[in-house]
């Protein structure tokens, strides 16, 4: 360590020289004394000491000062530690890093190593520059910054951040052809790894450009994650590297959409290995939900492959046979239909789509299952055979329909199979009949599926057992294509490849008719092998342009595509090279997305061979350099304020309280810079407190006095009852969400206009879920009854304006056996400011509400009794009742208020009260 | 202002004295400078209140024959009563820089603790019907006398000696001294002998500061004196803080035996302590003789 220890500026260390001299007069000096005035300094005057003062400077103390000029001088010189070597060569000094996605995993350790670059160019003055040799995410191509000080470098250098997609190495060349400079260093940080076919080029334009210091290669450069390989019953995670000498492993994860590690594989990688896989065994319900397999611990956009819906979606199309047949033999007969069976079996776990063959092509299919459907020529069969040759897994059950002769063109039998290519054997004619009342033979078993069947593994159950089947001619290459067989032998379950599709024959009818093989659990575990064995879909078209949804950056992780990123058609996406304008991710819409994973495209990693005439080094002794001056000055500044103290002390300066208060001085300084601690951050969202609220309705006076009234009621319900409202809302309907409150207050007034469609809809919505609306008119038009008539000349029209588009249930006047008056205080009136016009409520119970009426309309006010001006009075008189010695109406009113929450909060919870009477009735008897 | 704080201070000494029963000074004997007061002295001579009758004797003044006595019986009593006498007693107080400092241990300076002293000293001997004076100036006596007092005293010019003027003083007065005393002992042994010269009867005060009387500083200290005294600078002031309480109680021992040889009395007063005690000192002081 200390053989990096560098001074910056070693002059400065002429200045320990003087160290002797300040000792000396440190030594001979005493402190400087403190002065008192003292009347009776004659008795001081010929006083001898007990005890011989010291007059010098005590030696520690001497030593603690000559430390801390030291520890300054130190400090002054400006020592460096880890300092590395000096660069070649006295022009700048042009950073090259490899940006691509390879570069991600240890992206912090290249930093810090360029960092040291930088420290070094600035020590020695020299200018820097820049060059990252993957394109911009804005799609331009690497550019080299002009030579700038180093320090300004560093913020261009910390904005430089790893690609998603590979380094471009023919542009790289072509800007280090451009920026040339006389004597320049280069220093390469190396992603190890060639990145196509122009590393010649791009080392023969590093070597020119000046003389080349390699960062690299300290550990194996990155691996590359491929799309993984679907296989029967599980996905086999595939990675290429560039061959290692060593052999080691590396482990995948599967993850679903949220980001949970549904499983993790190993994939070993034995020395020299270019490529590893590794299978993923996972049953089909947690398949469906992987979203992304990635590589532990290296995070880097190769490290990850997207799953989209191809690795997922396998609709399959159900045909059943003679369509006229089944009509007329009852196709949707339970247990003797043909595609019952296969319907119950597969509809638990895949998306079945059933319909007219054309229908069933219209869309994309991942399996088709014939079930006893014969295959005449003719444009159904070769739309099939052009669907199976593009990849599609066509499934076909033999059966009375189809059997030898049926399933193939009636002809002549030469040329009947060869005429069928969506066959996987030549059938023989007819059918093989085991067991019967004329036969000698039994019914026969299944035998142990071959290793090679996607069946492999499943057990065979002892009860299945095969009554009649078709037979395939026999051929060499039979028991190749036999994916299950009878106990003798014969194919029972025959497959043949056409194309990228596969064509795959049970020779028995998808029902029961010919065995129990339908009936057993095993038919459903063969369907799903098969099932797992076709090729996803992605339902979107071909020429459609997909849109970048979410891309992968540097290091693998899903965001917003950068500016560049642009779309494309679903043909080009499976041939694109990832570049900044299509940066893998996720494109087109919700319901097809396509994955772009930079494994699927890129050539297989290549190690980069070394650049001629470079100086290597690894990129862990890069570290960066560390100036220790500002530590020592920091040091030294401690030691002369503990000098400080020491000097009081000595002095006597400092008595006993006034070292209690320095100590209290430094814990109060210790105390401030401690972290304070987060304050609950106060929410008044409507969903964390129960509160009323009122609907604006845009006259001022009306929603001011609505407030008031509102507040008023939540202090006296606070107070009165063990409800706990919160302070009160405004609300707008279809605005603001109503379904935080319990209960909504509407002060309509005579110009109250009528609502607009959404906040009908909303308040509809509000009262059908249980809300309850209080309508209230603050009196009447002249000649109402009660004594709010004429307080409201003309509200009758508006309430007819408000009513049309709300859903306002047949009414009636409240009564004091309603729950109403009941659900806390028992109330025989409801008075509000004005008393004796009728409360209208609901007149039928409706029980999906606990009968609580979703409307309450009247006249008298309430908002105006319940009102708190805000010294805490009533601001509006209670008529006719008013002034202060006949408050009984506005108590009554208070009472109605808290009726009223407590029949929102309640329901009809107070609803016995009713019928108490009745119930004492009863129990009497 | 000046006018303002004065009757204050003296009405703080009188405070100060209203504490104690009136001061009452036993005349020892009679001289010339005696003039009437309320003080019986336990004998025939003038005065107001009744002593005693006593048969007429020849020589008596006809006059003096007290003639309701007289008619009682055959013989001619003559009314004598008892003599009255106050006493003159002359106050000083140290006016030097020296005393006009207090340390941080104190509340006050020597110098106002030392003139409230004096002032409440006046107070009570007013009150007991006793002239009182400043050194130096006009004798006052009643209560009025007070207000005038504290206007002398704070009007009285600072001098720098620290050594009582050597003014004229009444005989068989009584003379009270309130200083530090931290001049050198011959100094203070001139002016004692000036007093002791004339038939007075001698206290001596000495006012101090806690900070004088034990030295309470630490580390090196340089000292200033506050009368054109050379500094001297300490280095471990905690050293020499014995030999200082031992250099201070030889000093005070010099001045005991100074009072001694003069007949007169040596109390010591710190300003950290009430100056009720130091007033208590000095009526009993003045009370016994």
């Amino acid at each position: 360590m200390l053989e990096t220890l560098v001074f910056t500026a070693p002059w400065a260390l002429a200045g320990l020289a003087v160290l002797p001299v300040l000792w000396w007069l440190l030594r001979v000096t005493p402190p400087a004394p403190r002065t008192e005035r003292f009347p009776a300094i004659r008795l001081l005057a010929g006083l001898v000491a007990q005890h011989e003062t010291p007059a010098r400077t005590p030696p520690w103390l001497l030593a603690l000062r000559i430390l801390a000029a030291g520890l300054v001088i130190l400090a002054l010189s400006g020592p460096v530690l880890d300092a590395g070597g000096s660069l070649p060569g006295q022009g700048p000094v042009l950073l090259v890093i490899d940006d691509g996605w390879a570069a991600a995993p240890d992206w912090p350790r290249r930093m810090q190593a360029a960092g040291s670059v930088l420290d070094r160019a600035q020590r020695t003055g020299r200018p820097a520059a820049l060059l990252g040799t993957a394109p911009a995410p804005s799609g331009t191509p690497p550019t080299a910054t002009p030579p700038m000080p180093a320090q300004e470098l560093r913020a261009r250098l910390a904005a430089l951040a790893p690609r998603s997609w590979p380094s471009d190495r023919a542009a790289a060349a072509a800007a280090l052809a451009a920026w040339k400079q006389p004597s320049a260093a280069i220093v390469y940080i190396a992603d190890g790894l060639t990145d196509g076919s122009d590393f010649l080029t791009f080392a023969a334009a590093l070597s020119e450009a000046g003389t080349v210091t390699e960062l690299c290669c300290d550990r194996p450069p990155a691996k590359l994650l491929l799309p993984p390989r679907a296989e029967a019953d599980q996905l086999v995670a595939r990675l290429v590297q560039a061959p290692q000498s060593t052999a080691g492993e590396a482990a995948v994860l599967a993850q679903s959409g949220d980001g949970r590690t549904l499983a993790r594989a190993l994939i070993p990688l034995p020395a020299g290995a270019v490529s590893g896989e590794a299978a993923i065994a996972l049953p089909p319900e947690l398949r469906n939900q992987l979203t992304r397999m990635v590589l532990e611990n290296a995070p880097s956009a190769g490290s990850v492959a997207l799953l989209d819906e191809r690795w997922r979606r396998r609709p399959v199309g159900l045909l059943a046979g003679d369509q006229a047949a089944l009509r007329q033999g009852g196709g949707e007969t339970p247990l003797t239909g043909p595609l019952f069976f296969l319907r119950r079996a597969l509809a638990p776990y895949t998306e079945l789509r059933e319909g007219s063959l054309d229908q069933l092509l219209a869309r994309n299919l991942s399996v088709l299952i014939l079930a006893d459907r014969p295959l005449t020529s003719g444009p159904e069969r070769t739309a099939l055979t052009r669907w199976v040759e593009q990849g599609g897994l066509l499934i076909r059950f033999a059966g009375p329909h189809s059997s030898g002769a049926g399933l193939t063109e009636i002809g002549p039998s030469d040329a009947r199979a060869s005429a069928d290519p969506l066959l996987p054997e030549k059938l023989l004619d007819g059918e093989r009949q085991l067991g019967g009342a004329l036969s000698w033979s039994q019914p026969a078993g299944l035998a142990p599926f071959p290793a090679t069947s996607p069946f492999a593994g499943l057990a065979v159950p002892e009860e299945v057992k095969i009554n009649r089947q078709v037979l395939s001619e026999p051929s060499p290459g039979l028991a190749a294509h036999s994916w299950a067989t009878l106990a003798d032998g014969t194919p029972l379950v025959t497959e043949a490849a056409r194309g990228a599709g596969r064509v795959v024959l049970f020779h028995v009818t998808a029902n029961a008719d010919w065995s129990n093989l339908p009936l057993s659990g095993l038919f459903v575990d063969m369907l799903r092998r098969l099932v797992q064995l076709s090729v996803g879909v992605a339902d979107t078209a071909d020429d459609m342009l997909l849109s970048p949804v979410q891309t992968l950056d540097g290091y693998g992780q899903l965001g917003p595509p950068p500016p560049a990123a642009a779309g494309l058609t679903g043909r080009e996406l499976a041939k694109a090279i990832a570049s900044p304008r299509h940066p893998p991710g996720l494109y087109g819409p919700e319901n097809g997305r396509r994955a772009l994973n930079l494994g699927a495209i890129l050539p297989a990693p290549e190690l980069a061979p070394a650049i001629s005439g470079a100086r290597v080094e690894t990129i862990a002794t890069a570290v960066p350099e560390r100036p220790i001056g500002p530590w020592l000055l920091s040091v030294a500044l401690l030691l002369l304020i503990a000098d400080l103290i020491i000097g009081l002390l000595l002095r006597g300066v400092l008595t006993p309280g006034a070292r209690g208060k320095i100590a209290a001085s430094v814990l109060l300084l210790a105390l401030a810079t401690w972290p304070a601690h987060a304050q609950p951050i106060a929410s008044d969202h409507p969903a964390l407190a129960t509160r009323l609220a009122a609907i604006v309705t845009g006259n001022d006076a009306a929603d001011r006095l609505a407030q008031s009234g509102l507040t008023g009621l939540t202090a006296y319900v606070n107070r009165r009852t063990a409800a706990s409202l919160a302070p009160p809302d405004a609300v707008t309907p279809g605005q603001d969400d109503l379904s935080f409150y319990p209960l909504l207050y509407w002060p309509i007034t005579p110009d109250t206009q009528a609502l607009d469609s959404a906040a009908v809809a909303a308040l509809n919505d509000y009262m059908a879920r249980g809300g309850i609306i209080v309508i209230d008119t603050n009196g009447g038009p002249d000649g109402s009854a009660g004594s709010g008539g004429g307080f409201a000349p003309g509200v009758e029209a508006a309430l007819r304006r408000i009513g049309t588009g709300l859903s306002i249930p047949p009414l009636t006047a409240l009564a004091s056996d309603h729950v109403l008056a009941r659900s806390f205080y028992l109330l025989s009136e409801f008075p509000g400011r004005f008393v004796g016009d009728t409360v209208w409520v609901q007149r039928d119970q409706d029980r999906a509400n606990d009968s609580v009426s979703p409307v309450i309309i009247g006249a008298n006010g309430w908002a105006a009794a319940w009102a708190l001006d805000g010294t805490g009075r009533n601001p509006y008189a209670t008529l006719p009742n008013g002034g202060p010695a006949n408050g009984r109406q506005r108590l009554l009113a208070y009472r109605f208020g808290v009726n009223l929450v407590m029949y929102a909060l309640t329901g009809n919870y107070k609803g016995d009260q009713v019928h108490v009477p009745q119930i004492l009735q009863r129990l009497g008897q | 202002m000046a006018e303002s704080s004065t009757t204050l201070n003296a009405r703080r000494a009188e405070a100060l004295g209203a504490r104690l029963p009136p001061l009452l000074v036993a005349a020892e004997r009679v001289a010339a400078t005696v003039a009437q007061g309320v003080h019986g002295r336990r004998r025939t001579g003038q005065g107001e209140s009744f002593w005693q009758f006593r048969p007429f004797t020849a020589g008596d003044p006809v006059n003096r024959i007290d003639w309701r006595q007289s008619a009682k019986s055959d013989r001619a009593f003559v009314r004598e009563t008892e003599w009255e006498a106050a006493q003159t007693v002359v106050l000083w107080r140290d006016g030097s820089a020296s005393m006009r400092w207090r340390s941080r241990l104190a509340a006050t300076e020597k110098q106002e603790r030392a003139g409230l002293l004096l002032l409440a000293l006046a107070a009570l001997l007013l009150r007991g019907g006793e002239r009182v004076a400043l050194l130096g100036e006009r004798t006052v006596s009643g209560r009025t006398g007070l207000d005038s007092l504290a206007d002398k005293l704070a009007r009285m010019p600072d001098d720098e000696s620290g050594n009582p003027p050597a003014a004229f003083v009444p005989r068989h007065s009584r003379v009270v001294l309130i200083s530090d005393f931290l001049a050198p002992l011959e100094q203070i042994q001139a002016s004692v002998a000036h007093f002791a010269g004339t038939p007075t009867s001698l206290h001596l005060l000495q006012v101090l500061d806690p900070a004088e009387a034990t030295l309470p500083y630490q580390g090196r200290v340089r000292f200033q004196g506050l009368e054109r005294e050379a500094d001297t600078i300490i280095p471990r002031v905690e050293a020499v803080r014995s030999a200082y309480v031992q250099a201070l109680a030889a000093h005070q021992d010099g001045l005991a035996a100074i009072a001694a040889g003069a007949g007169c009395r040596f109390t010591v007063h710190h300003t950290d302590h009430p100056a009720e005690a130091a007033l208590l000192g000095l009526y009993t002081s003045l009370a016994n003789r």
